[in-house]
């Protein structure tokens, strides 16, 4: 079975946008922990909602990409 | 012989099934979901700090009675516990007269500060941070936000610690 030649440039492409969210997100993470450190922690639901709002992308394009390959793979 | 040797590898490929063109891909896929998941474990942690502000940390604090006017020596500290009973803070008597106190809860990185008459100023050990005891905003070192107030109210010759502002 051969890959659809469409394939790896986006997987590169998700793959490499996602891990630098993920950056982000620790980021968002340190960035947090300093704030409660420094008795500012009511600001860090702010954060929180940063990080949440990335990781639901991430899931969602996630399960896109699982969808649309496994339908195009049916359609090759 | 040719045939024997294809032969041979079809014998070969029948045993160990494995998709070399879709190795790579499998790999990146995973890759891509255990980022994921590593975003949600991300998340999960900025949550659980909200979390742990939210429920230990935000307390209401109420009045407290801290020590009677009269035992405060000027150009001395006197160490208390507010709003918690783990929460260090200072109530300093300036040489000037005045009454302030502060959380001694450093906001660089939570370090413990404490008063240096000698100098005018509160000190942070583990990074070299000062504050300035009339207001207790950072004067060197690497914290950036002043010093969480406390303030005070004195009643029949009793300092009470009122409310800590951020």
């Amino acid at each position: 079975m051969t890959r659809p030649s469409w394939q790896m440039p986006v997987l590169l492409t998700a793959l490499t946008i996602g891990i630098l969210l993920m950056g982000i997100q620790l980021w968002v993470l340190t960035v947090a922990l300093d704030l409660l450190l420094g008795g500012e922690g009511s600001r860090v639901w702010q954060l929180a909602l940063v990080s949440g709002a990335i990781f639901l992308g991430g899931v969602f394009v996630l399960n896109l990409l699982n969808k649309v390959f496994s339908q195009r793979e049916r359609t090759d | 012989m040719t045939n024997t040797v294809s032969g041979r590898q079809e014998q070969w490929r029948a045993e160990f099934p494995y998709h070399w063109d879709e190795d790579d891909t499998i790999t990146r896929r995973e890759l891509l979901r255990f980022t994921v998941y590593t975003s949600g474990a991300l998340f999960a942690a900025a949550v659980g700090l909200a979390a742990f502000n939210r429920f230990y940390r935000s307390r209401a604090a109420g009045v407290k009675p801290l020590v009677r006017l009269s035992e405060l020596v000027p150009g001395q500290a006197f160490h208390f516990n507010y709003p918690d009973p783990d929460d260090e803070s200072i109530l300093i008597h300036l040489p000037e007269g005045r009454l302030v106190a502060y959380s001694q809860r450093c906001t660089h990185l939570s370090c413990s500060v404490s008063y240096q008459p000698e100098r005018e100023r509160l000190f942070c050990p583990c990074h070299d941070g000062a504050f300035d005891p009339r207001t207790g905003e950072p004067i060197a070192g690497p914290p950036r936000r002043r010093l969480p107030r406390i303030t005070l109210e004195e009643t029949n010759g009793i300092i009470y610690a009122k409310e800590l502002l951020p």
